[in-house]
């Protein structure tokens, strides 16, 4: 039995050609993730002496320090992404459309932007708020210490937690009013309806948001540089721009590559799930809690949790900004030689722009062998290729750092490396683009204009193209955004010289010259905000 | 033209069945071939090799005398003449209709092209249309549109891919009517996919009845409709029921009595045969072999569904003025006017 079924398998095993996109995708996802195995290789081919004295001095702390603000964040940032989407989809708050699109603007704002705001008003000694305090006899009242685990925990909550509230909104708009029905013809209150049917069936947009935070606080470097609050990015930043101490650095950036790993895969794994919630076509939308005199809480939360995270720091910037420029010396200061605001610009388009318009076409092959040839060894590819979301850009950095030195020197100190690592730290959000532009494009489409005598070529350009385009739009303005925020990378891969907006309010807000660097990080918001509207106007919830 | 197949056959990796199993065929210029069966039986995978769509694992496919599939040559879909109209139509969202049926005309003149074009919207009757987008047309002008583009090209060979299951049921009638006065009218060689037999015996010159990757019959309507080849085909494609009896001299001895009929079995062989609701009939009777179970109310018929003593269930078709009661007893007799096909057990 078992012999005749071999025999025949093998008759049947004729090789079918393994299609060329197989190759190309396979080179873009073997140049996502060197850079991750070469820094695990470095890692473990460190210095057994120097693991052992890392683990004994700075480990733990570390560990447990990045541990406890990326559980904090993360739960913070669940509970009001959560709670801001249920008030504008599920309730009949007054002015709940608005509030949509203002709750998803601080998107445009980089969370070291929001710490430079929050230092500037609340330091104890010239912050605008402790001298204000001062200087109306009001000094006895305690001010929380700004810097610190809480000081960060709170920028990084404000200033992130647009991502839940978009996934979690779109779960909300999602969810078919039937179910609801349901639930209560089936005894249940609304509020037990709330608890075990609403929630349960938002759970994967929330955690799949929840883990892109816990990924993007693994990553952040500014603030908690600002805050003083050492996690493992600062702590291997400082490794390798203070002490040149690459080995210690790639020790440190193996393990924490290792925990975001970790929660990367978990994304995965949900991301994979999540695709099947989708809006059937007898979906009607759910019917609007009425808060009745409760409205006026909603209506509070809501206006204070976009002042505090948009109003309040893109109106102190404005502020800042129109001082600075009337002021001559600050304005004067803002230029740096004969370089001004205008090359900041210049750069930070320029770099950001390729490296979407790269991110983009390397990601193209990925798509379309992960969707029209969906196998193992595709799933596979695409996984791989989406390793750069657990790569923190003072990894990437570091790895680049030594990759291009020792097999592309001629790159070294060239602004590319910089366009590199935006690459290759944001090529999986292009691919995620791409992939689901390309899953929407029935494959029909692409069989028919086979059988209407065009190769597999002339089919991609003119069919397959023409219709994902605003797919790969999407994706290209999600990495130019990203670029765009991008801080540790630029600032460890930058030759001298080569400045980006980002780059200067960095510069000139480390060394405390916080109204000299609002105009260029207003223009930074100013910029994203293009790409982040084309974003959103794309999401369902600002669909009507 | 002539389109043969032999040996065709295509497993997916990770299922252990073939989805085609050793399939061979031939078929003739001007015909429309149904291919019908539940579905994965085969036939859109069948219809999928020959289009060049998937490549099989063994087996040759000739087109006009050219070898299009075999173990050596794979005639890329492109090169291969063949059209096809899709389940969901495919038509280009981002190409009017105009464009949609130019875009398999490559290398013709701009004025060749209009003309078949303008032919080809006169023929489906959407001349109105040709400036407009697939989305604002309706399932019926889609689906017409879809034809054209096929068949601008002037393929050897049409495939049509369940064409008319995105349509509502009063749609489907109509538009499968006018669909075929359009191939007859233009002479089409096709091969035409369905589920649904009906709609099968309506399209088709002949049928190929498929079940789990084979071929189990291949024939004019009528043979496949009135002499089955096999149990399945019975079954599927005229809704038969079946009674268990013996072979016996003189024909067939069943719990509905005795079939006088010719005997390919020797006496004794354990049978089974095939009854449609217009073979039988029955009349009340206590003494009866079996019980009114339900009455479904079809119109101008009644239909009547029995259980007999042993279990089996036959179906009646009894006029809309004969009306009886659920649980009755009833006297069942073979009541055919040519004769039933018999399958050995």
């Amino acid at each position: 039995m078992f012999r005749t079924e071999g025999l025949r398998s093998n008759r049947w095993r004729q090789t079918t050609p393994i299609p060329k996109i197989a190759y190309l995708a396979g080179w873009v996802a073997l140049l996502a993730v060197i850079p991750v195995i070469y820094i695990l290789i470095r890692a473990l081919a460190g210095d057994p002496e120097l693991w052992q004295r890392i683990i004994q001095t700075r480990l733990i702390k570390l560990f447990s320090n990045t541990l406890l603000l990326v559980l904090t964040v993360t739960a913070g940032t669940s509970l009001l992404g959560v709670s801001m989407a249920w008030l504008t989809e599920r309730t009949d708050v007054s002015g709940r459309k608005i509030f949509r699109w203002l709750l998803a603007l601080p998107l445009a704002i980089p969370p070291y932007i929001g710490a430079i705001v929050h230092l500037a008003l609340l330091r104890p000694r010239g912050g605008l708020i402790s001298q204000w305090l001062e200087g109306s006899n009001l000094a006895f009242i305690p001010l929380p210490n700004p810097t610190g685990f809480w000081g960060a925990a709170f920028v990084l909550i404000i200033f992130s937690y647009p991502y839940v509230f978009l996934l979690s909104g779109a779960a909300f708009r999602s969810l078919n009013v039937s179910y609801d029905e349901a639930a209560r013809m089936l005894g249940r209150t609304p509020w037990q309806t709330f608890w075990q049917v609403t929630i349960p069936s938002i759970r994967p947009g929330i955690t799949a948001g929840a883990l892109l935070v816990a990924l993007d606080i693994l990553a952040e470097y500014g603030t908690v540089a600002l805050l003083r609050f050492e996690t493992f990015s600062s702590a291997i930043f400082v490794q390798l721009a203070g002490r040149y101490d690459r080995s210690a650095a790639s020790i440190l950036s193996g393990v924490l590559i290792l925990l975001a790993l970790v929660i990367l895969y978990g994304e995965l794994r949900i991301q994979g799930r999540a695709q099947f919630t989708q809006i059937g076509s007898h979906w009607r939308p759910a019917t609007l809690i009425q808060l009745g005199k409760q409205q006026i809480w909603g209506f509070l939360a809501l206006l204070f949790t976009v002042l505090v995270s948009f109003i309040i720091p893109v109106g102190l910037l404005l502020f800042w900004s129109t001082q600075g420029i009337l002021d001559h010396q600050t304005f004067s200061g803002m230029q740096i030689g004969s370089r001004g605001l205008v090359s900041f610009i210049y750069n930070s388009i320029w770099s950001s722009g390729s490296a979407a318009l790269l991110a983009v076409l390397f990601s193209i092959p990925i798509a379309i062998y992960v969707v029209r040839y969906p196998g193992k060894v595709s799933r596979l590819f695409s996984r791989l290729s989406q390793v750069g979301y657990a790569i923190p850009g003072v990894v990437v950095a570091l790895s680049l750092v030594m990759l291009v030195n020792r097999f592309l020197p001629f790159l070294y100190a060239t602004p590319l490396v910089v366009v590199m690592a935006y690459v290759v730290r944001y090529i999986p959000q292009a691919v995620r683009s791409s992939e689901s532009a390309m899953r929407q494009l029935s494959p029909s489409l692409e069989e028919a204009s086979r059988l209407l005598k065009r190769n597999a070529f002339q089919t991609f350009i003119q069919v397959t193209m023409p219709l994902i385009l605003p797919g790969l739009l999407a994706g290209s303005a999600l990495v130019f955004l990203s670029s765009l925020k991008e801080l540790p990378a630029t600032l460890l891969l930058r030759p001298a010289g080569f400045e980006t907006l980002a780059v200067r309010v960095w510069i000139w807000s480390e060394e405390g010259f916080y109204f000299q660097a609002a105009p260029a990080a207003l223009l930074l918001v100013v910029i994203s905000i293009i790409p982040l509207y084309f974003l959103l106007r794309r999401e369902s919830i600002f669909k009507q | 033209m002539k389109l043969e197949i032999e040996q065709l056959s295509k497993r997916f990796t990770g299922n252990q069945y073939p989805a085609v199993d050793n399939i061979t065929f031939s078929m003739q210029a001007h015909e429309i071939l149904a291919f019908v069966g539940p579905s994965g039986c085969g036939k859109t995978t069948t219809l999928r090799l020959i289009a060049g769509l998937e490549r099989p694992d063994q087996g040759t496919i000739h087109l006009d005398q050219h070898i299009i599939s075999d173990t050596r040559t794979f005639v890329p879909p492109e090169k291969r003449n063949i059209g096809m109209v899709f389940q969901d139509h495919a038509l280009f969202p981002h190409l009017s209709v105009f464009d949609n049926i130019a875009f398999g005309l490559r290398g013709y003149t701009k004025k060749v092209k209009k003309d078949r074009v303008l032919e080809l919207l006169k023929l489906v009757d959407v001349e109105a249309l040709s400036k407009r987008f697939p989305h604002i047309l309706s399932g019926g002008e889609r689906q017409r549109v879809a034809l054209a583009r096929a068949l601008a090209p002037k393929p050897t060979l049409l495939l049509m891919d369940e064409p008319f299951s995105s349509l509502d049921a009063h749609l489907r009638l109509e538009v499968r009517e006018h669909i075929r006065n359009i191939l007859k009218a233009s002479q089409s060689t096709v091969i035409f996919v369905t589920h649904d037999q009906e709609e099968a015996l309506y399209m088709g010159d002949r049928l190929a009845v498929f079940n789990q990757g084979k071929l189990e019959q291949i024939g004019f309507p009528e043979i496949i409709f009135h002499n089955s080849g096999s149990r399945f085909v019975a079954a599927f494609m005229g809704d038969s029921d079946f009674v268990r009896g013996k072979s016996i001299p003189t024909g067939y001895q069943t719990e509905l009595g005795i079939l006088k009929q010719q005997n390919d079995y020797s006496p004794g062989t354990d049978i089974e045969i095939a009854v449609r609701a217009d073979d039988i009939d029955f009349k009340l009777n206590k003494h009866g072999n079996g019980r009114i179970i339900n009455r479904f109310f079809r119109g101008a018929f009644n239909f009547y569904r029995i259980e007999l003593d042993s279990g089996a269930i036959v179906h009646v078709f009894k006029l809309h003025t004969e009306i009886y009661q659920p649980g009755e007893r009833v006297l069942t007799y073979f009541n055919a006017g040519h004769p039933l096909k018999i399958f050995a057990r």
